[in-house]
Formats: C-alpha cells, sequence, structure tokens
C-alpha cells in the first residue's frame, strides 16, 4: 500500500532555485503514485514556510512528508517538528537535499534539474517505508565527573558542585591546581597566581558536593550520555591523610632526593614530599618510583619517624566506579620540551629554561623566594633573552600552530624580570606580537614603554654556551642585520601541547584529537565545547592553548552544558537504531566486534541491540554478511528501493 | 609417514567406546585417483578408511549439514563428530569456530599431515597417465607420485601432479586437532602467491577481457557455493528463489526479499555472484581450492579468493585460519592499518 506523502519543495532563495527549476521538480514529483501533494516555497524553514506544511498534512490528509531543501545535518529536526505539528508520526519526515548534494555542486540547470527529482523520489520511496517511532526514553544518572584538576578542571566542578550535583573530580597527580598554581603573577593584571588559585582550591576540598580523587586515573569507561560507568585507579600514596598530621618528619629522614616536579627541576624533593605547601589534599606522598624498596628492610627511615603512624607500605592500588551522567574533560597541556630544541640546545644548558620554570623562578613560593638568579652560579643575570615562538608556528619541526598565550607570557615575563633586576636588560625575539584580549595590548606597550623592553623582530637562529654566557645569534628583520647577544640567562616560550597521554584518553572516551592532538570539539564554532561523543564536554586547554580567562570561561560553558543533562529527570534517544533479524542471524558476532558504540552482544547465538547505546550509524547493516541486522528506517529495503528510484528515468 | 593403521585404529576406539557421533573421513574412490568421503558409524567399517594423495576434498563442509540436521532434531546427541582434516581443512574449523559456527566439542579432529607433499591435481595426472586408467596412486618417500596402472607402475615427481595449492601452501599440517598422524614437517613456501601473479601482470584490459570471458562460461550451478565450508548462510544474498523460510519468517520479511541480482546466467548478473562470493569470503577463505576443483567448466575461482587472501595479508597482516579468538578481518580494526585510501 502506498502512502499519501507531501512533497515540499523548498528554493532557498536562489540557493536552490538558482540551479534547479524547483517548479518543475515540485510538478513531476506531484504525478508520482504515492505522492498526495507536491509543492514549492521559497523558504521552507521560514515560519511561513513550516506553517505551509503543517496545513498541507491536515488539509490533504498525508501521512509523510518529504522536504527537498538543504542537509538534514540542518533542519531534519525543524521539519519532523513541522510534521508533528500536523499531526503525524516525526519520523514520517524525511529530507531530500538537493542543495548541498545538488544545486551547490552543479552548474547545468537542466541536469541538476534531473538529479533534483532523483533525489526527491528515491526519498518518496524511502519514506513510503518508514516506521512510526517513539523516542526512546532512559533515566539520567544525576552526577558529573570531571577528568583534571586544574583551573578549568576546578571551575566547571565548582560551578556543578554549586547548583546541587555530585561531582567526581579526578586528577592524576598528588594535588590538584594544574600549571595554574605554578605560575608567579598573571597577564594582564599582574595578580598573584597562588593567592587567586588557591581559595578556589580550598573551596574544592571543603565541598560537600565534591568528591576528590587525587593520583588517579580513568582506566576504563562503558555506558552512554546520561550513564556512564567510569572505573578509576588510584594509585597508592603510602601515606594515610587522616593519621599525617603534617609534622614534615618524613621528609628530614628521606635519604632519597631526586628532582622536583614542581619546580621544574630547580631544586630537589625527597622520595616522601608534598608537592607545594599548599596543595589539596595536604598531604604527603611516597613516590614508590624513587623509593628504595617499600621495605622496612630496604630503608623505612620514614616509617620509624612517623609518630602517628600514617605511612603503610602496603597500600594497594584501588579500583573505584563511579556512575555519572555527564563528564568534563580538562587534562591541560603541557610544555613541549626543550630537549626538542636542537638549535637552541637541546636543554643541556642550565641557563637556558622553559617559561615555567622562569614562573618558578619568579615566584616568591619558588627555589630562590623570588629572586631572579641563573641555575649554574647563581648570579643575577643582567642580560635575558627572551624568544617567543619556541617550537610554535614551525611546522616543518615543530608544532605547526601558534600557541597563543606565549606573547602575553613572554611580555609578562620580561615586565616581571624588570621588576626584580631593574638594572637588568630585556631581549625579545618574536616573529609578531598577537596581543588581541581585553587589556592585553595595553599590557605589551607597558612593557615596552615603562620596562624598556627591547621587543627584535625576528628568529634566532642559534645559541650556545660561550665563555660563560648564552651566545644568541638571532637577526633583526625590522633593521635587517644580524644580532649577536651574550646573554646571561635565555628563556624560551616553548610551546603548549596536549598533556601527556591525552590521546590514550581520548580513546578511551571515545572522543576525536585534532591533528595537533588536542582534543576535538563537535563543531570549531557552534559547539565549543562539546566533545564528538555526546554527554562528554570538554574544558581549558586540553582543547586547545588558551590563557586562564579563556580556560575558565570555557570550564563554565562546559559546566553548563553538563547541567543541561543532570537537571533532567529522563534523557531521550533517538529511535532509528539497529534492529536484529534472529532467523537470519548466525551469531558469528562479527557486528558485535565491528559497532563502535558497544551496542551490540550475542545472547543464545543471536545479536541484541542495546538500543541506547546505538547511535544507528549502520556499520553492523554493512558488516553482516546475511543481511541478519539492518537500521529502523534505512533498512536494506529501502535503500534498494532509493537506489531503483535514483536509476529509473 | 602417516600410519594408516594408526588412524583406522583410532576411529575404533573412537566408535567402540562410543566416544564420537560417526567419523567424516576418506575411503576408496571409483576412479583410481580419487578418494571418496566417507560417513563412518559402524567400528567394523573403520577399516574401509584410507589416506592416499587423492584426498583433496575439504570434510568440514560437511559439519554444515552435520549442524542443519542437529538443529531439526529433538533431542540432539550431543557427542562430537570425528572429523579427518589435512592442514588446509584444519584451517575452516577455526574459522568455522571464530565465527562461532561451530564449538570446540562439535568436533573431536583427527589431523593428518601431508609432510612433505599434498594432494594431487586430477587433471595433472591425467595428463600424465594419457588415458591410462589407474588402479591406485601413493607417494614413496623420495617426493614421487607412484601410480600402479594395468601396465605396471610409473613414478611422477610430486611438483608435477601436486595441486596448485598444496604447492603454494603455508601450512601442511593441522593447525588444530585432538590427535595428529604423521610427522610434523615444518615446510616453508616462498611461493604463497604465485599464481596470483599471473593475472595480476594482466592490463587492466586484459584482466576485463580474461574474467569476462570465464564468466561468461558460468552456468550459476552454483558448485562452488555448495562445496565451501564458508559459505554456510542460510539463505544466500543471490539466491531469488529458494529464500529460508522459517517458521518464524514475518509477511513482512516475506514481502521486503530484495532481489539483489537476478537469476539467469547473464554476464553482468555472473560476474555480481562471483564478486559477491568473492567478497564474503575475504579473510574467510582458507585456499582449499575446493570450488575450483568442483567447477565444471573450468573458471580460475580460486584466483579471486587467492588475491583477496594477499591483499588482507599484505595490507592487514591477516591471515586467515591459524587463531580462532582473532576478530575477523572485516569487523576489526587497528591503528597501524594502512588509511591511503582515504583522501
Ligand atoms: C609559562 C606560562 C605562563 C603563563 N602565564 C599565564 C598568565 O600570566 N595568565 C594567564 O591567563 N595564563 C597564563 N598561562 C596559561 C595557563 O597556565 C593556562 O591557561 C591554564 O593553566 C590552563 O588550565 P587547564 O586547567 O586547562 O590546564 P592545566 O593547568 O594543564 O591543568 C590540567 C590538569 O589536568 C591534570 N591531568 C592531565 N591529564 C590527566 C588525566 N589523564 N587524568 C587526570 N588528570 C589529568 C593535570 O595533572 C593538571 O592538573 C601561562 C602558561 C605558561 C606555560
Ligand atoms: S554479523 Fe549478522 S549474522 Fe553475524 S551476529 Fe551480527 S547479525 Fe548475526
Ligand atoms: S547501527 Fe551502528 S551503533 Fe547501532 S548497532 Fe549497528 S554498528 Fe552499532
Amino acid at each position: 500500500m502506498k502512502k499519501r506523502t507531501g512533497v515540499f519543495v523548498c528554493h532557498c532563495g536562489i540557493n536552490i532555485a538558482g540551479t534547479v527549476d524547483v517548479k518543475k521538480v515540485a510538478d513531476k514529483l506531484g504525478k508520482h503514485k504515492a505522492v498526495a501533494h507536491s509543492e514549492d516555497y521559497v523558504y521552507m524553514c521560514s515560519d511561513p514556510g513550516q506553517n505551509l506544511i503543517t496545513n498541507a498534512i491536515k488539509e490533504h490528509k498525508l501521512d509523510s512528508i518529504v522536504v527537498s531543501c538543504c542537509s538534514p545535518t540542518l533542519h531534519e529536526k525543524t521539519f519532523q517538528n513541522a510534521a508533528k505539528a500536523g499531526g503525524i508520526n516525526e519520523f514520517q519526515s524525511e529530507i531530500a537535499n538537493i542543495r548541498e548534494q545538488c544545486s551547490w555542486v552543479h552548474k547545468d540547470k537542466e541536469k541538476a534539474t534531473i538529479k533534483a527529482e532523483k533525489i526527491t523520489r528515491s526519498a518518496v520511496e524511502r519514506v513510503n517505508k518508514n516506521e512510526s517511532l517513539e523516542p526512546i526514553s532512559f533515566p539520567v544518572t544525576r552526577r558529573a565527573m570531571v577528568i583534571g584538576a586544574g583551573i578549568a578542571g576546578i571551575q566547571a566542578a565548582l560551578d556543578m558542585a554549586n547548583t546541587g550535583y555530585e561531582v567526581v573530580l579526578v586528577e592524576k597527580n598528588p594535588s590538584i591546581g594544574g600549571h595554574m598554581i605554578q605560575l608567579s603573577e598573571t597577564f594582564p593584571t599582574l595578580d598573584c597566581s597562588q593567592c587567586i588559585l588557591s581559595p578556589k582550591m580550598v573551596e574544592v576540598s571543603k565541598h560537600e558536593n565534591i568528591k576528590l580523587l587525587t593520583y588517579s586515573e580513568v582506566q576504563e569507561i562503558s555506558g552512554y550520555v546520561g550513564n556512564f560507568n567510569v572505573k578509576i585507579k588510584k594509585n597508592p600514596t603510602f601515606v594515610d591523610p587522616d593519621k599525617c598530621t603534617l609534622c614534615d618528619e618524613c621528609t628530614k629522614v628521606c635519604p632519597v632526593l631526586t628532582s622536583d616536579e614542581f619546580d621544574l627541576g630547580l631544586t630537589g624533593r625527597r622520595a616522601i614530599y608534598m608537592p607545594f605547601p599548599q596543595a589539596i589534599p595536604a598531604t604527603y606522598t611516597l613516590d614508590d618510583k624513587h623509593c628504595p624498596g617499600l621495605l622496612p628492610i630496604a630503608c623505612g627511615k620514614c616509617a620509624d619517624v612517623c609518630d602517628p603512624g600514617a605511612i603503610d607500605y602496603d597500600m594497594k592500588p584501588e579500583i573505584i566506579e563511579e556512575e555519572v551522567g555527564a563528564i568534563v574533560i580538562a587534562t591541560g597541556f603541557d610544555l613541549y620540551e626543550k630537549e626538542e630544541m636542537g638549535e637552541y640546545g637541546s636543554g643541556k644548558y642550565p641557563d637556558v629554561l622553559d617559561g615555567l620554570q622562569f614562573e618558578r623562578l619568579c615566584s616568591a613560593s619558588g627555589p630562590t623566594q623570588g629572586e631572579v638568579l641563573r641555575p649554574s652560579d647563581h648570579k643575577v643575570p643582567k642580560e635575558v633573552v627572551f624568544i617567543q615562538c619556541s617550537g610554535s608556528r614551525d611546522p616543518e619541526q615543530h608544532c605547526a600552530y601558534c600557541s597563543k598565550i606565549c606573547c602575553m607570557y613572554t611580555a609578562k615575563h620580561a615586565m616581571l624580570y624588570k621588576h626584580h633586576v631593574p638594572d637588568g636588560q630585556a631581549y625579545i625575539f618574536y616573529i609578531d606580537i598577537r596581543s588581541g584580549g581585553k587589556g592585553y595590548e595595553e599590557f605589551v606597550q607597558r612593557a615596552v614603554e615603562e620596562d624598556g623592553v627591547v621587543y627584535l623582530r625576528g628568529k634566532v637562529s642559534k645559541i650556545f654556551e660561550y665563555n660563560g654566557k648564552i651566545r644568541v645569534w638571532g637577526v633583526d628583520t625590522l633593521a635587517g642585520k644580524d644580532i649577536e647577544i651574550d646573554a646571561d640567562m635565555v628563556v624560551l616560550a616553548q610551546a603548549m601541547r596536549p598533556s601527556k597521554d591525552a590521546d590514550k584518553l581520548a580513546k578511551l572516551l571515545k572522543i576525536s584529537i585534532d591533528k595537533d592532538g588536542f582534543l576535538q570539539e563537535a563543531h570549531p564554532k557552534l559547539r565549543p565545547v562539546e566533545s564528538v561523543t555526546a554527554g562528554m564536554f570538554l574544558a581549558g586547554a586540553a582543547q586547545a592553548p588558551k590563557d586562564i580567562p579563556e580556560a575558565v570561561a570555557q570550564a563554565s560553558g562546559a559546566a553548563a552544558k553538563a547541567l543541561a543533562i543532570l537537571s533532567q529527570e529522563n534523557l531521550f534517544h533517538s529511535p532509528q537504531v539497529a534492529k536484529s533479524i534472529p532467523n537470519l542471524c548466525t551469531g558469528c558476532g562479527m557486528c558485535v566486534d565491528v559497532c563502535p558504540y558497544d551496542a551490540l552482544s550475542l545472547k543464545n547465538g543471536k545479536v541484541e541491540v542495546n538500543e541506547v547505546l546505538c547511535e544507528g550509524c549502520g556499520t553492523c547493516s554493512a558488516t553482516c554478511l546475511r543481511a541478519a541486522i539492518e537500521v529502523k528506517n534505512i533498512t536494506p529495503y529501502q535503500i534498494y528501493e532509493m537506489i531503483n528510484a535514483s536509476l529509473g528515468g | 609417514m602417516v600410519n594408516l593403521d594408526d588412524l583406522k585404529k583410532e576411529a575404533l576406539n573412537l566408535l567402540k567406546d562410543e566416544k564420537v557421533k560417526y567419523i567424516i573421513g576418506y575411503t576408496e574412490g571409483s576412479n583410481g585417483t580419487s578418494a571418496a568421503p566417507a560417513f563412518i558409524k559402524n567400528p567394523e567399517d573403520t577399516d574401509k578408511l584410507v589416506w592416499n594423495p587423492g584426498c583433496f576434498h575439504n570434510l568440514t563442509r560437511f559439519l554444515r549439514d552435520e549442524k542443519k540436521r542437529k538443529a531439526r532434531e529433538k533431542h540432539p546427541d550431543e557427542r562430537p563428530v570425528g572429523i579427518v582434516v589435512k592442514g588446509c581443512d584444519s584451517r575452516a574449523i577455526n574459522v568455522l569456530l571464530q565465527e562461532k559456527y561451530i564449538k570446540r566439542d562439535d568436533v573431536f579432529i583427527l589431523g593428518v599431515s601431508c609432510e612433505s607433499t599434498g594432494v594431487i591435481d586430477e587433471k595433472k595426472v591425467a595428463k600424465k597417465l594419457k588415458g591410462k586408467k589407474a588402479q591406485k596412486i601413493e607417494w614413496d618417500t623420495n617426493r614421487n607420485l607412484v601410480v600402479t596402472t594395468e601396465d605396471g607402475t610409473t613414478k611422477i615427481p610430486a611438483d608435477e601432479v601436486l595441486a596448485e595449492r598444496c604447492v603454494e601452501c603455508p601450512v601442511h599440517s593441522p593447525v588444530v586437532y585432538d590427535i595428529f598422524f604423521g610427522d610434523k614437517i615444518k615446510r616453508t613456501t616462498d611461493a604463497q602467491f604465485k599464481s596470483v601473479e599471473k593475472i595480476e601482470n594482466l592490463s587492466q584490459k586484459e584482466k576485463w577481457d580474461f574474467w569476462k570471458k570465464q564468466f561468461d562460461k558460468c552456468i550459476r550451478c552454483y558448485a562452488c557455493r555448495s562445496v565451501c565450508p564458508m559459505c554456510y548462510c542460510d539463505e544466500c544474498v543471490v539466491d531469488t528463489i529458494s529464500f529460508a523460510v522459517t517458521a518464524d519468517t514475518t509477511a513482512e520479511e516475506k514481502a521486503q526479499r530484495i532481489k539483489w541480482i537476478e537469476k539467469s546466467p547473464t554476464p553482468s548478473e555472473t560476474f555480481i555472484y562471483h564478486i559477491i562470493r568473492a567478497i564474503h569470503l575475504a579473510g574467510r577463505c582458507i585456499d582449499c581450492g575446493e570450488c575450483e576443483r568442483v567447477c565444471p567448466l573450468d573458471i580460475p575461482i580460486r584466483f579471486l579468493n587467492k588475491k583477496l587472501e594477499k591483499e588482507a595479508k599484505s595490507l592487514f597482516d591477516y591471515e586467515v585460519g591459524f587463531d580462532p579468538d582473532q576478530l575477523s578481518l572485516v569487523s576489526s580494526f587497528k591503528d597501524e592499518d594502512p588509511e591511503d585510501f582515504i583522501r
């Protein structure tokens, strides 16, 4: 039995009508035996356009519609709603894409018109076999998870926790804070980084809705938007934080000295340590990679001196399972290693620092208590060269992209240096200055005007040690001459790159990464905080290089998106999902292996579909040798009819 | 050397102890060169078992019938079926296990080693015998085929009469078995895909002409499909008349049967049949060569499957039938997989 289908052909101004004779398409389709009504209109998606559809459904007693217009990614939902408003099932509406797939890619009006007819006719055949479906509803687990506790993760967690939902915050390091806690002062206002961040860290630790898991990493994830099950491995710290009184006796007896991560190797720490004084959670961690053996016979000095008995060498990794409805990923960045910079000494020279090391040198809590001193001989450097774009914007050898924040922090570094060493001279080599942002250009001007920073436009070709100094060879392209500076210290504004193992985490979470390894947003303009996977959101430098205000803004955006899920009791899922035909299924399980969403499983030798997990991609249907699984409303039979329709005539 | 008496004794014990339902093996054929498949139920019949160069059939194909028979029975006998397999056939068992078509307990595998030879190509032998009829054939220890005819015995070097797939075989002895007969000889071949090169070296036009001529011959008897252990689907996409209609086939399902290709052996339809079959066997064909052997029109079907086997190996490092737990070729993806076809 044929349906009574209505066909609605859109002009899209001249976008379609310029190349396709839309009236002719509507006329021709009107003669199709399954088409009860056919018309064209200038903008179908406009309000009058939609009303026209709704009224036609009622007037001509249509039971299905085809709208010949633009890509279904744009207006499928619009016309499904129009169908619903007309009183028919929303899945009795199909789009024939005659814009992106026809008018925009052709010039010959006659041929394009024939093609538009064929596309429309095949959509008519498809809708003819469409089933009426109801969206699948499922309950939401109303808690969230945030992975990574830098400023972005902290902000997202606080925003969500403050609206009353529980948040699990997972951080791989022993303390939260990320890179911001290492910074000295922050552009453009030069406020002390730790002073503005530590109150937020304390708030996290005290918040009744935040469950903090530090020294922990996500190991496994299953489920779907609204209902994720996450397995987290919590590494043993070997110190019971509840018993530890922070007396610091243990570090005094520990015989091991290793380089301190927080100070980026500028100082040392013991095998048992507290990452930094404001660490949250405020407790010690025993780093088993450096401890001689975790055995009382091997050493055991710390346990001996620990009065409250907080040290437990038998602590084991713990696997914690959490059910959450939405996930925010804020795993931040790492600096591109100095070791990668062959032209700048491959990290060999002690007085060639990266930006973060320089932050530590300027920081009041840093290795030199805020005095800028050369690491090699602890003298005050009188001439310092800052090199921007070190590792950035260099597709041949390093990272192709601009790290965006280095122009600003280099200006800040030069300024801070001048504040510490007023009689010193700062030089900055730059390609160009990118200071877009509120108060940013003024900040750079201040560096030049008030602090006498010398900006040299050009690249540095090589640096090397010479006579106890660092000789810098560069060019000044504005003056058109070679430059040689014998500097006391060089600071490299290293590129920002995705944090270590971000790619592995992305794979685990089934979200994409971009060509540079940053987490991929769902749409670069319209969905910048969403990942490609429903229910997972992105915040901070994990998505692209950004500074603190941007990271915070994105974090709040991601939190709002996640809250949009948590605030609902039930979510709805498209019912256009896979359906198995048990008769034909031999239970080979090929579809089970191939399904990218883990939506299939074998039960008693036949395949079964988890409709909530299924995204209707059709991969299973294409893989099955026996046509034993198909996707509703785009079945092989429908495809067959569509092919016939587009071949005929 | 494979000791036939051992094989017989083992078969006898299996049946006597009622460990297996029956045994699928080889027995004397009627024409002197070819052996014949045998289904042995009575212990005393085990004496009829043979092992000789004419045992080219891939007996695993009969596991399909066994499975279907079992599905029809109300109280099926759950004991395994004993089955004699060569190296190539044993890989078919692995594929059937991989595809969960059978369970390991469904079969008791009597693995027989091909040692330094394999099985013959009947046509090559017939050519050598120039019209004389063989009464008996066997391998001697020096890789010669010893043929007994009414005029006495002749020796033919193995390489002149071995089936092409035996020359290109990478295993020579079963990779999965319950009991093993003969010597586990590790024979390597550097010519695993030699036969494919002949066609690969043709120009595109020559290739097209070649296959057009070949497929023009096809009468669509489906002997290739019937003999193949992997063509076990109840319903084959190329069938337009014999749909598998079971008690739970709905009217809608019947109405929605798609006639993807016509039954008539016109060139275009026949092309599609063979292409579909080749694609559906990619990553599943174990190169027993049975399809080509049974083709009454001598269409070199094996080339298609062999070519896909070669592609799978060179592109994805995928080899069929060695590991029943590996993911199938078309349903698995590795990060290292080549992607240069995506543009
Ligand atoms: C030298 C330098 C100076 C800067 N100066 C300024 C400035 O003056 N003003 C300004 O606005 N910005 C400045 N920035 C930029 C600022 O540091 C970043 O914008 C900010 O730190 C980004 O925060 P985030 O939370 O996205 O990432 P991060 O700070 O990198 O935090 C990410 C967190 O996630 C954790 N993590 C990573 N992977 C995992 C995982 N798999 N599981 C669990 N946890 C994980 C990390 O341990 C870390 O704690 C500067 C940057 C540099 C390099
Ligand atoms: S691929 Fe087809 S036959 Fe195999 S389990 Fe899936 S639906 Fe069943
Ligand atoms: S349609 Fe896609 S998501 Fe759904 S079961 Fe099939 S392969 Fe999985």
